[in-house]
């Protein structure tokens, strides 16, 4: 019983750990534009190289 | 030379980069049309490099390309200002692009490493319209990078270093909101979680203690962490014996921690720290609803951000250019066309024709000669000058407006104004305080063993957490739907403000009155010939002066004319231009360069928006185009004048506002030649008789009378305009809407105050068992969190409901 719970609170700091380290590295700062790069089409470039 | 092969002239073709129409020749490469050759060459250089995607992701994607100069990026200092990181040869440098605007701009700009190899790899981000750059430094200067971008279409904007900082410091800001955000409900959750056994009335035994002291330990951080914001400033407006909403609210967050912890340790209880942090998370999220920011504009721009950046300077004989910030006294400068004078000088060689409108608002041009003295902000127009600097940048007469008290003081809004939540908040805790002492004092005398519990359950339930979260909320949305209509309001302060205004004060020049979109007069003494008329074309169409566009533009539309060879043509700055055809000299210029009679003018004092003809010995007569104004500001004067008082402040001289006075009541409601510092006393003077006054202007001379009203609403053509510091930001063309937009404002509010009286209705409920000494921990639990989403959904529905309304009258608008 015990163990679970402390399991389930280390589990719940995991998460805000990586919560802090996502906001640390930047990972919020720019929420548009990886969504926008995804759709964009690499082929041709490929074609080149 | 021009092109004679022009067949396209009616028939509207679009050029395949920047979607334009194609006004005069068109230019045809890979069975393409383009308006000018920079449009071409983009695409030339984008096919070359097999970045033809680009054309694919958004139909006319580009913009026309810009030959601006960069160079002057090489001088060290903006080196030092724009480079954040250097390592191993690799740079990184920044680089604001405001004309990025879709999918298109993003393939291009991130691919830029493939038309430029020494750029190593670039990263766009696009809320922002940042592009960051990496870059090796011995291969390429900052200077070509730039010009590189902007040959592209999309030209640098150079922050000044304060507003660098500015931004820095609002991205920290945001970063570190959003940690104590995510950490409140952190601890929220668990503690919810926590305290479940107690929710179902389950005998816990030991575990009961331990999930106590887990709570407590998730409290605190919640109350002293994320909660912080609330201590520090409660004890800054506590020193300035100011009661705000925030001290109750941080009242009833510490006393009923307090209670928890003393509750876990005396084993008597298992607290509210659930229903505490919660509350925090809830509070937390309206403050992070409420800061939406619009990073590609900024509403903090002082003077500098007007004036150029660098300067040519003559040292030792030889021109060179140097930052603005080396200006001092005694130093010669060159000015050229269109330049702008940076601080107070004398000239020393040239001719001026000075344009001070976007200073003093005055739309009349000032000639100068050699000796006269000359203010910083004026525009210079005519041949290349030479002037001495008499007084330091922030000393001449026009930054002088900037030592005013109301620029010098950050809290000028803010502090001295009392908003509704402050308002309601100040009687709130003292109704809210005397209740508590009553409740225990009645329960001291008659029940001692419960007096503690129910002062506590008062000052807990009490909270007026409901204004805290309603606010933000219904405001933040408020901003989110002006934003929709291009109107970009600074912060929910300024919003609220807007709710309460009374008077409306209207700058004219630019703001009333425009330029553009006017169709121009023709006064002339006899008809021109068609082969006159395609030669006055064939030269204003050459001309880079404004007044000449509008004019080809205006032959364009309304004569059918054509592009013709002219034996010579020549540009006389300041002058007008000049060219021979059919053995004849053509003028087209200023009344002094063609000659005519200075008695006709006397009739048209704006003298400087007509443009005189004359071919040959004779002098034909001149075009004139009036300051008309903007489309639709009748209707909305009227519209104003039901609600509020309206006035008309001006720089120019009353005989240019025409027909406009008629929709001010009488002549106490317009001024005119008004100097900057004029128009700040003005509006100074109405509020010193309680008036809560708006302030609707463009330029510089408008940046007082801004900063002093209570809301200054600054009106730009496009929102990259320069715009003076101000707390929103309109987009011309809406500017006929701001009745709708007062009537969202106060629309907001009063869905504020609603839910408002029915969180008095909740606390009501909550405090008759509190009262009474027996608010269990469970209905303070569902209280809370009810009263709280409540709330929320209140402000959400109510604004995004009216949102939409104007949405789709916003479409009629436009329909119509």
């Amino acid at each position: 019983m015990y163990v679970m719970i402390g399991l389930s609170l280390l589990m719940a700091v995991g998460f805000l750990i990586a919560f802090v380290w996502s906001i640390r590295s930047g990972q919020q700062d720019d929420l548009i534009t990886p969504g926008m790069r995804i759709l964009l089409e690499e082929k041709e470039y490929k074609n080149n190289k | 030379m021009v092109e004679l092969e022009n067949p396209l002239i009616d028939t509207q073709t679009t050029c395949f980069h920047c979607g334009e129409i194609c006004q005069d020749v068109v230019i045809k490469y890979e069975a393409k049309d383009f308006c000018c050759h920079g449009c071409e060459q983009v695409y030339q250089l984008l096919s070359d490099n097999s970045l033809g995607d680009y054309y694919t992701c958004d139909i006319n994607p580009g913009k026309a390309p810009s030959k601006q100069n960069f160079d002057f990026l090489n001088h060290p200092h903006f080196r030092d200002q724009l480079i954040s990181f250097s390592a191993k040869g690799i740079s990184k440098v920044h680089f604001h692009l405001p004309a990025i605007h879709c999918r298109s701009c993003l393939y291009l700009l991130e691919n830029l490493s493939r038309i430029e190899p020494s750029i190593v790899k670039s990263n766009l981000n696009f809320g922002k319209k940042e592009l960051t750059l990496w870059f090796t430094e011995d291969k390429i200067d900052l200077g070509s990078i730039a010009g590189l971008l902007a040959r592209l279409g999309y030209e640098p904007l150079i922050d000044s270093r304060e507003e660098q900082g500015q931004q820095k410091q609002r991205i920290s800001q945001q970063n570190q909101l959003f940690l104590k955000l995510g950490i409140a409900g952190f601890c929220a959750g668990n503690a919810m979680l926590f305290s479940f056994p107690e929710y179902l009335g389950i005998e816990a035994g030991n575990l009961k203690s331990l999930f106590g002291y887990i709570n407590i330990v998730l409290g605190s951080i919640a109350v002293f962490y994320s909660g912080s914001d609330y201590f520090s400033n409660v004890w800054s407006h506590l020193k300035i014996r100011k009661l705000t909403i925030e001290l109750p609210i941080l009242l009833g967050i510490l006393v009923g921690y307090l209670r928890s912890v003393y509750e876990v340790f005396s084993h008597t209880g298992a607290g509210y720290i659930d229903s505490v942090s919660g509350l925090l998370f809830f509070l937390l999220i309206g403050k992070w609803f409420q800061q939406k920011s619009f990073d590609f504009l900024s509403f903090e721009r002082n003077y500098k951000a007007y004036f150029p950046l660098v300067i040519s300077k003559f040292i030792q004989g030889k021109e060179q250019t140097c930052p603005l910030e080396e200006i001092e006294v005694g130093d010669h400068l060159i000015i050229r066309n269109q330049e702008i004078i940076p601080a107070d000088a004398i000239l020393c060689r040239g001719t001026s024709q000075m344009d001070y409108s976007f200073v003093t608002g005055e739309s009349e041009y000032i000639s100068l000669e050699p000796g006269n003295s000359m203010y910083a902000g004026g525009r210079h127009q005519g041949e290349l000058i030479e002037i001495e600097i008499k007084k330091a940048l922030n000393q001449s007469h026009l930054t002088q407006l900037w030592e005013q008290q109301a620029f010098k003081d950050p809290n000028h809004k803010t502090e001295n104004w009392e908003n509704f939540a402050n308002k309601v908040g100040m009687y709130f805790t003292i109704i809210l305080l005397n209740l508590a002492a009553v409740v225990g004092i009645y329960w001291f005398q008659h029940d001692p063993s419960k007096w503690q519990n129910a002062v506590v359950s008062v000052l807990v339930i009490a909270c007026p957490c409901a204004l805290a979260i309603s606010y933000p909320f219904a405001l933040g949305h408020g901003i989110r739907w002006m934003a929709k209509f291009n109107f970009f309001v600074k912060d929910i302060q300024a919003f609220e403000r807007m709710s309460q205004v009374d008077t409306i004060v209207f700058d004219k020049t630019g703001t009333l009155t425009l330029h553009q979109d006017t169709k121009p007069t023709l006064q002339l003494v006899r008809d021109l010939s068609q082969s006159e008329l395609n030669t006055i074309y064939t030269m204003v169409n050459q001309s880079t002066h404004p007044l000449s566009r509008q004019f080809a533009k205006y032959l364009r539309e309304d004569f059918e004319v054509k592009s013709v060879d002219i034996e010579s043509m020549q540009e006389i700055p300041g002058k007008g231009i000049e060219s021979k055809s059919h053995g004849k000299i053509f003028q087209i210029g200023h009344a002094r360069f063609t000659g005519h009679a200075l008695v006709q003018q006397q009739d048209f004092i704006r003298s400087e928006s007509q443009m005189f003809i004359r071919i040959g010995e004779e002098r034909i007569g001149f075009i004139e185009f009036p300051w008309q104004n903007r489309a639709g500001v009748e209707y909305m004067l009227h519209a104003l004048q039901a609600n509020y008082e309206v006035y008309l402040l001006s720089g120019d001289k009353k005989n240019h506002a025409g027909t406009l006075l008629d929709w001010f009541p009488n002549e106490n409601h317009y001024r005119f030649e008004c100097s900057p510092m004029d128009k700040m006393e003005f509006i100074q003077n109405l509020q010193k008789k309680g008036k809560q006054v708006a302030m609707v202007g463009d330029g510089l001379n408008d940046a007082g009378a801004l900063k002093q009203a209570q809301v200054g609403i600054a009106v730009s053509e496009d929102h990259l305009h320069f715009t003076p510091s101000c707390d929103a930001i309109l987009q011309g063309k809406q500017l006929v809407q701001l009745p709708t937009f007062f009537k969202f404002a106060k629309f907001g509010l009063r869905l504020i105050k609603m839910s408002f009286v029915l969180s008095v209705v909740y606390n009501l409920f909550g405090l008759s068992y509190a009262i009474q000494g027996n608010l269990s921990p469970l209905i303070a639990a569902i209280l809370m969190p009810v009263n709280s989403l409540s709330m929320l959904l209140i402000a959400n529905v109510g604004m995004n409901w009216r949102g939409n309304r104007l949405k789709s009258y916003f479409k009629q608008a436009k329909g119509d």
